[in-house]
């Protein structure tokens, strides 16, 4: 039996033992692949905008279902196609079945907060900066609000009470208690644009050379109005929509067909739009909006190849039918793309024969595309088609390039002809000069002595299948009955979606609110 | 004075004789099996001491110096230990029966090896006859049904691997369920590098006593492969495995026909989908016998599936002289795939293993596996299009003369939203990965003082590259819908590489009774992965043209959000013990130790023992006569493990570069999280009682065991409040329990006749325990699962159902549905009826229940083999049950409702009062007062019995004369019938959620065993 001398078998452990330790500050390598932001470098305000155009970019990439739960109840469109749940929405019906009610609730403040996380890295910034970049700063931060007003303005028209967000701490809505109603979300949205208004470049957004098509002071302005129009706080509208009008800075795009196609991007009428684009390029990324619940099921594209839709949204017969009997031409022929068997409904159902239909009235544009659908929609809405000779070639997806507007001009004239017939005062225009503006871009005789009547059938014309203005008209000024058409009934009480169960089941104080 | 020269003598004499005993003697002689076969490498001891030695190739021993009232202690692995007194004899040949199970069989632990008598963990091992009666890719597969407690998930598609699951579910983040894998030290996470073929052992930790050892990856169980290596004073061993086999479909859900679909869509109160019918019939016409019907008739999984062939080969030779043994092996394994499509699985292996004693106190081994592998993976999608197309629609439609490269049929010219056709995405999509796998072990033994402290140090490095191509051809269907416009090309390489550093001290001794192992060591790991990838769009492609082109450079563009870089790399450092003590091999003793660092977490160290004790009660005095109990062994046992599978966390807020348009031109920007996550180690308790007992003469051997583990600082995803999305934080407490038995009995009737019948049986309890103060845990979308206190992890969640409303008097009188009627919705019969759990005269969300979970209660498994003169056979059922399945696909009808749907429902359905009380209209599946929330209707139970496996094997009889191979032949059935009640293509679905449309085969095998 040897046995090793114990000074070798210590200097051997010891020896083990030093390598060994010296590896044991790996463990504190931080994860790989990461932006750590905790390791952004504030001094650098030219890194400002960086996070102001990551709030701009997550405000306009929607999920496809969301605009349709905001715009499809109202009596300009039907839900079509197969989705029952956005069908039974639309006849205010409110189940769990549709799932966009809860993505909108969830996407929409996902961005909300996100506009917060932007402000707040904004600020992070401007301890840094010196004087021109702090202004910069403000002006950033009031952008952000303005972007963030513009998505909780559209929640609480969908779902009426709803949360107030004060920072991006999650943490805060832990233990909530109350949630606030409409009117105090919208007292608060026009009290943010007031906060905001001061810091906001005085341009329109398509003269802004830095963000072109950014937020502006008259994008503010018109979200003012637009809350306050909510809250029947017509002075108030008048006073907003009024000082837009007075700056002169803003005229009615001439053509109003292509207002919603490539030609009327970025026009002079833009007050804010969500912008898509392909950048030029046939193939490659883009940034892009899922157009195709808006295109007809089949059709015959003037450029082959290019793709259809789903046909899950489809202008009303009550529209055309009103639309019609006014003698609308250049406005029916934009807001509706006509199939074939709509037009045949059309004849079956009104008094109007092949004879009496205007000529415009026909499955194929003026661009050349045919609408070629038998089945889910017979009628496609026209303000979100565009027409296959203006894809950038080589894109086939339905409306790529394209891009959504929110607010425009037309709507400041006729939301500021209503304030003053429902009793406000102002003197930059008259309600008739200001009504008969928009008439006469859409060809249609000037009226005189306008009264509230003309001015809700103007909008009705107009605004129709733009983000379900007519339908919060309706519901504010009263009109149920208006409403109830085509077998639907609509009372009061079935203004608001209903909150979704996920939301009920982590919010327990909605499922309180009768909404 | 004459007495006294006698009594003089007498003394010399005895003296003589006294010296002589204490001088010992010499004594040799042979050890043999009973069949007359010499033992080489038996060891033979003087019992007490350690003068010793071994058997030589023809089984011929010789010992010096042997008292000669000792006894000597021959042993051989496998075979009976036998006790002989020496008692004078110079010669003592010795036969050695064969002992199946023998208790002094040296079993793989953790960083050593303890004998099986002394063990006081719960392991189960697997041998290499049973592990390559399968014919599969995945070894793991084999252990199906074979131990107790242990789930394994099959999964059909060539070269995957089953999901595996020890002892429940501790975790409630999917994925990270899975066991830790040590192939000869190494670590990995799965084994689909190794052939069958390769494999000696595959070991089974199940309790925490067994697996603690291994500290942070030990949470989820370990499984310790051993591959094959050669023995001491062996003659070279020769042998050829090999197989061919033929893959079958089995179980394939048949869907709706034509005519089935045809009437459904009349009834279902869609317009749209009634017109789509005569869409259909105005294209192709008028079926024969039924013109209601159109003139097609698609059975589109008939058309996408094929039998498939399977193949596997391997040689190798192992053997050993005095100082050096040495195993070497090659194999070559093929799969097919039933998808009709470019689908299989190749993989070539190479393993040497080589360990060469230097002096004799210092040995060295090295080993290498290399393996080579490519997969051409199914797209999965084909599959999902199949299962959903209308069967009213041909695959090919020559009307449709602008679609590319062929004709395709387009279920949007019917009006459906989709094309639905599969063909044009199966033709047009290759899916390749090579997958090379290189692991190099080098290890050193020193025995500091011999046979008492050994120093092992051991390198392990193991280097996988992954090389994957993606291509997508284009194809168009003609009209409105250019489907696959641009022609991709994704390319991603991946390396994966980890080292590991050993480094154990062992110290072996024994003072009398008393014996004692003790183990400390130390182990540091650096794991690195770094991923590239790019996609291009528009490379040349077209008929004639083929891989030669699928290169990025030749692409027209490159899109830039297809780039993508990725990088892990974590270290690892731990240090670990252990204490085995035995006294008189009766009472049993054992601990470890480990401290586990790791980069991964924020919280980096976790500290993980064990302890366990055993009482061999079979060796008390009490016991020692009996003729019924050879050997009973009581164990429990007590430890902590750590969970390393979690994903690891952030530890700071981070930023996504992201795009913005301004005026068609391209803005860059940020956006930023504003909430992070820091985790520490998952830490799981473990509790385990077991017995193991050989009765009546060692015929039936039992091994049963009650265990309670207990994961705390589970990693929970928590909802972040208001928006979506969650943050993952360590609050939960989740616990599995259950009772597992293995029973085996093992007899031989006769020389010509033996026979062994067995079985298992397990049961598993899952329970929430903590949630931290969240009410419940919600997941799954719409497919509702929710996670309360009390109940198991992730049961699904929705409305009971209770019938069907069969008449407009029933639903008059129910208050629910006219509340609902009052609400807008409609409520006709043949829509389901719910329970009204809460009787507030409303269905709604408040009246959803829990409606089962995913993880089965129970399963079992029962073997009977039988050995007749030359033939074998062998037979293995399975069985689990207790869990349930949503039946994903047929609540995929509230998406897309005009989609096929499977017979059994076409046929069932509800269609005039009376008919049925169980399924619902056509009508009423698709109306959302059915299937506004998931309810008992589209969950179903999983419960399944399998035939396993059936083997039927016959070896050659033996030659005359030198050339003596052992010849077998035999021919396997794996899977060949499963017996089922649930509408799926299969009931085993790893997390209950059934989108699965891949069909398991049953695969049929001819093979042949060759041993020289």
């Amino acid at each position: 039996m040897k046995y090793i001398k114990v000074n070798k078998l210590t200097v051997l452990l010891a020896f083990l033992g030093t390598v060994l330790i010296g590896c044991s500050d790996d463990l504190d390598q931080p994860e790989l692949n990461n932006n750590f932001a905790g390791g952004t470098d504030f001094s650098q305000t030219d890194d400002m905008i960086l996070s102001l155009i990551g709030v701009y970019q997550s405000v306009a990439d929607r999920g496809w279902e969301q605009p349709l739960v905001v715009a499809t109840r109202g009596d300009d469109v039907n839900a079509a196609g197969d989705q029952q749940g956005l069908k039974n929405q639309d006849r205010y019906v409110y189940d769990n079945s549709f799932f966009g009610s809860r993505t909108l609730w969830e996407t929409y403040y996902g961005d909300i907060i996100g506009a917060h996380t932007g402000m707040e890295q904004i600020e992070r910034y401007m301890e840094f900066a010196d004087d021109e970049g702090i202004a910069l700063g403000n002006q950033y931060i009031a952008e952000a609000k303005v972007l963030r007003a513009v998505l909780l303005f559209q929640l609480s028209q969908v779902y009426g009470s709803v949360f107030i967000p004060t920072s991006s701490n999650l943490n805060d809505f832990a233990d909530v208690t109350s949630v606030p109603s409409k009117d105090e979300v919208m007292q608060h949205i026009s009290n943010q644009m007031d906060e905001a208004i001061p810091f906001l470049l005085d341009l329109r957004p398509n003269e802004r050379t830095d963000l072109p098509g950014g937020v502006t002071k008259y994008t503010a302005l018109m979200i003012k109005a637009e809350a306050n129009q909510e809250l029947e706080n017509y002075q108030a509208v008048a006073d907003a929509a009024g000082e837009i009008i007075a700056s002169g800075k803003f005229t009615l795009f001439p053509d109003y067909y292509e207002l919603f196609k490539t030609p009327g991007k970025l026009s002079d009428e833009n007050l804010f739009e969500f912008q898509y684009s392909d950048f030029g390029n046939g193939e490659g990324d883009r940034v892009s909006h899922l157009y195709a619940p808006y295109g007809p099921n089949s059709w015959n594209p003037e450029v082959d190849g290019s793709s259809n839709g789903w046909g899950f949204f489809e202008p009303s017969l009550k529209y055309i039918e009103f639309m019609l009997d006014r003698g609308e031409t250049e406005r029916l022929e934009t807001s509706v793309f006509f199939s074939q068997k709509g037009i045949d409904s059309l004849i079956a159902s009104t008094p109007y024969t092949t004879e009496t239909l205007p000529s415009f009235v026909s499955p194929t544009t003026r661009d050349g595309d045919e609408n070629t659908s038998t089945v889910r929609s017979i009628f496609s809405s026209g303000k979100h088609y565009l027409p296959t000779n203006q894809l950038i070639p080589g894109r086939t997806e339905y409306g790529s390039n394209k891009n959504n507007i929110v607010f425009r001009y037309s709507e400041t004239l006729l939301m500021y002809a209503e304030a003053l017939v429902q009793g406000a005062n102002n003197s930059t225009m008259t309600a008739d000069e200001s009504v008969n503006l928009v008439r006469s871009r859409a060809n249609m005789a000037p009226l005189s002595g306008v009264t509230l009547d003309q001015i809700v059938d103007e909008k009705y014309a107009e605004l129709s299948m733009e983000w379900g203005k007519r339908f919060f008209d309706m519901v504010r000024l009263g009109r149920y009955d208006e409403l109830s058409f085509d077998g639907r009934t609509f009372t009061e009480d079935k203004a608001f979606v209903t909150y979704h169960q996920d939301q009920i089941d982590e919010f327990p104080i909605l499922g309180e609110i009768a909404n | 004075m004459k007495i006294g020269i006698k009594f003089l003598t007498f003394c010399i004499l005895l003296g003589h004789l006294t010296v002589f005993a204490q001088n010992g003697i010499s004594v040799s002689g042979t050890v043999s099996d009973d069949s007359g076969q010499p033992l080489p490498g038996a060891s033979i001891i003087v019992k007490g001491t350690t003068t010793g030695t071994q058997t030589d190739f023809d089984g011929l021993y010789a010992l010096n110096d042997v008292p000669n009232n000792s006894t000597l202690v021959i042993s051989y692995i496998g075979y009976a230990t036998q006790e002989i007194a020496v008692n004078g004899q110079t010669t003592i040949d010795i036969s050695l029966s064969e002992d199946s199970q023998a208790l002094d069989e040296v079993v793989v632990v953790g960083y050593g090896t303890q004998k099986k008598a002394d063990l006081t963990g719960s392991i189960a091992t697997i041998k290499t006859e049973d592990i390559t009666r399968t014919p599969t890719s995945a070894a793991m597969q084999s252990l199906q049904g074979k131990v107790a407690g242990l789930q394994v998930v099959s999964s059909g598609a060539p070269g995957t691997g089953p999901t595996i699951r020890v002892r429940g579910i501790g975790s409630y983040v999917g994925g990270a369920s899975n066991p830790l894998y040590v192939v000869d030290g190494t670590f990995f996470d799965d084994i689909d590098f190794l052939n069958t073929e390769d494999i000696e052992t595959i070991s089974v930790l199940k309790d925490a006593s067994a697996s603690a050892i291994y500290g942070v990856r030990a949470a989820n169980g370990v499984v310790l492969i051993e591959t094959k290596s050669g023995k001491i004073n062996q003659k070279p061993e020769i042998t050829y495995n090999g197989y061919q086999g033929v893959q079958i479909a089995q179980n394939v859900v048949k869907l709706s026909n034509s005519e089935q679909f045809a009437t459904l869509a009349r009834e279902s109160g869609s317009d749209a989908e009634a017109q789509s019918i005569d869409n259909a019939i105005q294209r192709y016409g008028r079926s024969r016998i039924n013109p209601n019907v159109p003139d097609v008739n698609t059975d589109w999984y008939d058309l996408i599936l094929r039998h498939a062939l399977q193949q596997n080969h391997s040689i190798g030779v192992a053997g050993g002289t005095e100082s050096v043994t040495y195993s070497l092996g090659l194999n070559y394994f093929e799969q097919e795939g039933i998808l009709n499509m470019k689908n299989d699985y190749e993989r070539f292996n190479i393993r040497s293993k080589i360990n060469v004693d230097i002096t004799d106190r210092l040995d060295i081994g090295i080993s290498t596996l290399f393996s080579n592998a490519t997969r051409y993976r199914p797209e999965d999608t084909a599959f999902a299009l199949a299962y959903y197309a209308t069967p009213t629609m041909p695959v090919l439609d020559p009307s449709k003369t602008e679609a590319y490269p062929r004709p395709y049929a387009n279920a949007q010219d019917l009006g459906y939203r989709g094309t639905q056709n599969p063909f044009p995405v199966m033709e047009n999509t290759e899916n390749r990965e090579k997958v090379r796998n290189t692991l190099t072990t080098i290890d050193l033994n020193y025995q500091l003082v011999p046979d008492k402290l050994t120093l092992k140090t051991a390198f392990y490095h193991n280097f996988e590259t992954t090389e994957t191509r993606e291509v997508r051809l284009p194809y168009f269907f003609g009209n409105g819908n250019a489907f696959r416009e641009n022609a991709e090309l994704i390319k991603r390489n991946a390396t994966f590489s980890e080292q590991t550093w050993d480094n154990t001290l062992t110290y072996n001794d024994s003072y009398g009774k008393h014996n004692l192992t003790a183990l400390i060591g130390t182990s540091y790991r650096d794991r690195s992965y770094e991923q590239l990838e790019a996609k291009g769009l528009n490379f040349p492609n077209g008929p004639g043209i083929g891989d030669e082109s699928y290169y990025l450079d030749l692409a027209n563009s490159i899109d830039i959000d297809g780039v993508g870089d990725d990088g892990v790399r974590q270290y690892f450092f731990s240090y670990f013990g252990r204490i085995a003590y035995n006294f008189d091999s009766k009472y049993l003793l054992y601990g470890t130790f480990r401290a586990d660092g790791t980069s991964k977490y924020q919280e980096k160290w976790g500290y993980f023992p064990t302890v366990g004790v055993g009482w061999v009660v079979s060796e008390e005095s009490f016991l020692e006569n009996s003729n019924v109990i050879d050997f009973l062994k009581l164990r429990a046992s007590w430890g902590e493990l750590g969970n390393a599978n979690v994903d690891s966390s952030t530890g700071g807020i981070t930023s996504d570069a992201v795009d913005g348009a301004f005026g068609d031109v391209r803005y860059p920007g940020l956006v930023t999280s504003s909430d992070f996550e820091a985790l520490k180690w998952e830490v799981t308790a473990e509790t385990n009682v077991g017995l193991t007992a050989r009765l009546f003469d060692n015929k039936l051997t039992i091994d049963s065991d009650y265990y309670v583990r207990e994961t705390r600082d589970a990693v929970i995803p928590v909802s972040r409040l208001l928006v979506p999305g969650e943050t993952r934080q360590n609050v939960g407490v989740i616990r599995n329990s259950g009772f597992e038995i293995v029973a085996n009995w093992n007899q031989k009737v006769s020389d010509n006749f033996s026979f062994s019948v067995g079985g298992n049986f397990s049961t598993l309890d899952n329970e929430v325990l903590d949630l931290a103060g969240q009410e419940n845990l919600t997941s799954g979308g719409d497919t509702a699962q929710r996670t309360v206190v009390g109940g198991s992890i992730s049961p699904f969640f929705g409305l009971k159902v209770d019938g069907v409303y069969q008449t407009d008097e029933e639903i008059l009188s129910d208050p629910a549905a006219q509340a609902a009627i009052a609400d807008g919705l409609t409520v006709a019969p043949g829509d389901l009826k719910f329970v009204d759990q809460n009787g507030d005269m409303v269905i709604d969300a408040q009246d959803r229940v829990d409606l089962g979970s995913y993880l089965p209660t129970y399963s079992f498994g029962f073997n009977l083999g039988m050995n007749y003169k030359a033939w074998d056979f062998n037979l293995n059922v399975i069985g689990q049950g207790g869990n349930v399945i949503a039946n994903q696909k047929r609540f995929a009808i509230r998406q897309t409702p005009d989609a096929n749907v499977d017979r059994d429902f076409a046929v069932n359905r509800w269609n005039g009062a009376g008919s049925t009380n169980s399924y619902p209209s056509a009508k009423g599946i698709r109306n959302p007062w059915s299937n506004q929330f998931l309810s008992s209707f589209f969950v179903e139970k999983g419960d399944f019995v399998r035939l396993q496996n059936v083997t039927l094997g016959y070896t050659l009889p033996k030659l005359n004369g030198k050339f003596n191979p052992d010849i077998r032949f035999y021919i396997t059935a794996e899977r060949p019938l499963t017996f089922f009640n649930y509408n799926g293509f299969t009931p085993e679905v790893s997390d209950g959620r059934d989108t699965e449309v891949y069909p398991i085969p049953g695969v049929y095998t001819f093979g042949v065993n060759i041993k020289i």
